[in-house]
């Protein structure tokens, strides 16, 4: 091990077990063999089992921030608990170098019935300080926690805030040299959470190693200087965070992409199996021009769709000005949504429309060929064209849901050919020098 | 900053090769260092049991209360036949029932100090052992009560100890050992089966029935003989002879009785320390 390295992961596994009771017998086993001195032989699958992490390897340095992302289910609070020395790892090392300390669960020790001056002393031991750190700390704790007079009552009358509060003061205060944070972060307002960001700026500041477990991909942006991306409990790899944050995004639509393909596999198989005449791909999507949406990393499956089917939108792409597939959009960037249509009958006047929306459903912009008067020329039965939109990215930080459409404009009436709400999800990456819903590029200009 | 350059390794097994004089000192250096943990654990159990109830401390010392005047009532009545004791029953039964209840209420303690933990210990890393250390906490407050009404009876009754009760501290010390010892392992094995905790208090009540705390020695039948092999008796009885004799009848017996607390003691503990990480994530 390096000498500025604090955390080394080599090939580390955890299994877990599903059944209730087979883990009991397993546990009483692995417990009896233990005392007997013998080896648990953790790193065969019994019956039941599975491996909940299986060959993490990751070194983060001294100073270092680490990133932790991956849908739920991926592993995360496991490493972050076999990082903290909680559970063992049944196959591979970990070498740590420091104290640890670790955010896994906020107010964890807490006891509702004592009150905040006794869990203050509580859960600084359980945390590990000892009576004279805590008794020079106090003052300290309970001014971070600013809960005032509220010391000397039980904590099961605090609000949830308060609660927050005490516990992450203790928690900041007993100076680990290594710190992992699980989440927690998310559940607070936001002043509180101002202090707690501006609690970790600080431990970063001082060369501490920070490891954050998280979903949100601003904090991934703002704090960390690689992640480690985590799906199905194996490791994606580790990657800068602006990498990271496209891949994961691409990971997370790409859930159920599986098992559209594993059904079109087990298809494919049954042709085989009656012996249809083997057909080419090329002619196979000739004759039924496949939906290429759901196979596009920010597709979005709970989209709505609706239409008479005159024409399909079969595929679609966003661009940055450099013409290149992105999932994250600057604020501020020009960006290019294109999408493809066939149509499947002939379409005299055809519309065009493309929306935005943010994750309140809120329709913040939309705009159609109709709208922008075009003229456009009558489409015949099998023209298979592009769309491309044009567009800039004036919108703060979060995940935008994109609404393609097309319709055709028929006696003053407009019919829906093929609508697809919510098609697409964009995120839109921070900018530090505004906030709110929009960007207005607002610039400042003093004058006397 | 140096000095907290400490580096831990987890790796599975990796305990298993350290071997028994290592594994000794870490568990020594453990405690060790935990005792202010081990203490506010404590600390924990205390003031939160008493708590959101008007009587709060007073309820320790109402329960042995109501235990010596079951005694006295049975005894009075004739219905306990006790045999031969040269003291007053009720000091007798009472300074008996002190003893047993520290084993009971310990090992009961011990037994679900890591399942009670269970949503604390899986998200935070500390000493498991001060937990179990710490919840025999919970059997020794009720101990000094009790000693406190047992000396209150000797005065009512008029009679005095011997002096050499003073050192029965010392004399509890097997049987605090032989208690913590069975609660290292039983804890553990109520992480993973829950059904242990149920059964152990089913069998400390059968087990009092088996042991002469209530009553004296049986000199004849079955009793006599589960007696002499019984642990618990020697545990219990020897310190309290010495303090209504001076003097302990049985001695070979304690000594030997205490030297196989020892043992189950420190492999007790060796088995808690080498397992404690794995049943964790049984809880």
């Amino acid at each position: 091990m390096d000498k500025d390295t604090a955390i080394s992961v080599e090939h580390v596994s955890k299994k877990y077990c599903k059944s209730l009771k087979r883990s009991m017998v397993y546990g009483l086993m692995d417990i009896g063999r233990n005392m007997l001195g013998m080896s648990s032989r953790s790193e065969r699958l019994r019956k039941g089992e599975f491996w909940a992490l299986n060959d993490i390897s990751f070194e983060v340095k001294k100073g270092e921030t680490l990133g932790i992302i991956g849908p739920n289910g991926s592993g995360k609070t496991t490493l972050l608990k076999l990082l903290n020395g909680i559970f063992w790892p049944d196959k591979g090392k970990i070498t740590i170098k420091g104290k640890v300390g670790a955010l896994i669960e906020l107010g964890a020790g807490f006891h509702p019935m004592l009150t905040g001056r006794e869990n203050i002393y509580i859960n600084a031991a359980i945390l590990g300080m000892t009576k004279k750190e805590v008794d020079k700390k106090f003052d300290e704790i309970v001014e971070f926690a600013d809960i005032g007079d509220f010391i000397d009552t039980p904590v099961k009358f605090y609000s949830s805030g308060m609660h927050l509060r005490l516990a992450f003061a203790v928690v900041i205060h007993s100076e680990p040299d290594i710190f992992l944070i699980d989440e927690i972060l998310a559940v607070g307002d936001a002043p509180f959470q101002m202090k707690c960001f501006g609690k970790i700026r600080g431990l970063i500041k001082d060369k501490k190693t920070v490891i954050i477990a998280t979903h949100d991909m601003s904090i991934i942006q703002r704090y960390t200087n690689k992640v480690c991306i985590l799906y199905d409990g194996k490791m994606q790899g580790i990657e800068l965070p602006k990498d990271a944050i496209n891949q994961y995004l691409a990971l997370i639509s790409n859930l159920p992409h599986k098992d559209i393909e594993q059904e079109a596999i087990k298809i494919e198989r049954n042709k085989r199996i009656i012996s249809y005449p083997k057909i080419s791909d090329d002619t196979l999507m000739k004759l039924m021009p496949l939906d290429k949406c759901p196979k596009k990393s920010n597709y979005n499956r709970n989209e709505f769709r609706y239409g008479n089917g005159s024409a399909s939108i079969i595929d679609f792409e966003i661009l940055n000005e450099s013409r290149e597939e992105i999932f994250c959009i600057k604020s501020k960037e020009i960006f290019f949504v294109r999408c493809r249509v066939i149509f499947k009958e002939d379409v005299k006047r055809p519309i065009f429309g493309i929306s935005f929306k943010n994750k309140e459903g809120l329709e913040l912009y939309g705009t159609n060929s109709l709208l922008k008067k075009m003229e456009i020329k009558e489409q015949a039965k099998g023209d298979d064209i592009w769309i491309e939109y044009k567009l800039k990215a004036n919108l703060q930080a979060g995940e935008y849901f994109i609404s393609v459409g097309v319709a055709a404009f028929e006696e003053e009436r407009i019919i829906p050919l093929d609508r697809r709400y919510d098609l697409a999800i964009v995120s839109v990456l921070p900018t530090d020098e505004s906030f709110g819903l929009v960007n207005l590029e607002g610039e400042i200009r003093i004058t006397n | 900053m140096d000095l907290n350059e400490i580096i831990i390794t987890y790796e599975p097994d990796n305990i298993l090769r350290k071997g028994c004089f290592n594994i000794f000192k870490e568990i020594l250096t453990e405690i060790n260092r935990n005792k202010w943990l081990t203490y506010q654990l404590f600390r924990r159990d205390f003031l939160s049991s008493y708590k959101q109830s008007f009587l709060g401390i007073i309820w320790a010392i109402i329960f042995p209360f109501v235990s010596i005047f079951i005694f006295i009532a049975l005894n009075r009545s004739g219905i306990l036949n006790i045999g031969d004791i040269g003291v007053p029953y009720s000091i007798y039964a009472l300074i008996g029932i002190a003893f047993w209840q520290f084993f009971s209420n310990g090992l009961v303690a011990c037994s679900h100090s890591l399942v009670n933990a269970g949503p604390m210990i899986i998200k935070i890393n500390f000493s498991k052992k001060s937990l179990v250390i710490a919840s025999i906490g919970k059997a020794i407050i009720p101990l000094i009560i009790h000693i406190i009404l047992i000396c209150i009876l000797f005065i009512g009754y008029g009679k005095t100890p011997s002096i050499m009760s003073l050192l029965f501290p010392i004399f509890i010390i097997p049987l605090l050992l032989f208690t913590l010892g069975l609660g290292f392992f039983t804890s553990l094995l109520n992480g993973v089966i829950r059904d242990i905790g149920n059964i152990i208090t089913i069998l400390l009540m059968f087990l009092m029935f088996f042991t002469p705390v209530l009553y004296a020695k049986p000199k004849t039948g079955i009793l006599a003989i589960v007696t002499r092999y019984n642990p618990l008796y020697y545990l219990v009885s020897s310190p309290r002879d010495l303090i209504l004799k001076g003097v302990i009848d049985e001695w070979y017996g304690f000594l030997i009785v205490s030297l196989i607390s020892i043992i189950l003691f420190i492999i007790c503990l060796f088995g808690f320390h080498i397992t404690e990480t794995r049943v964790t994530e049984r809880i």
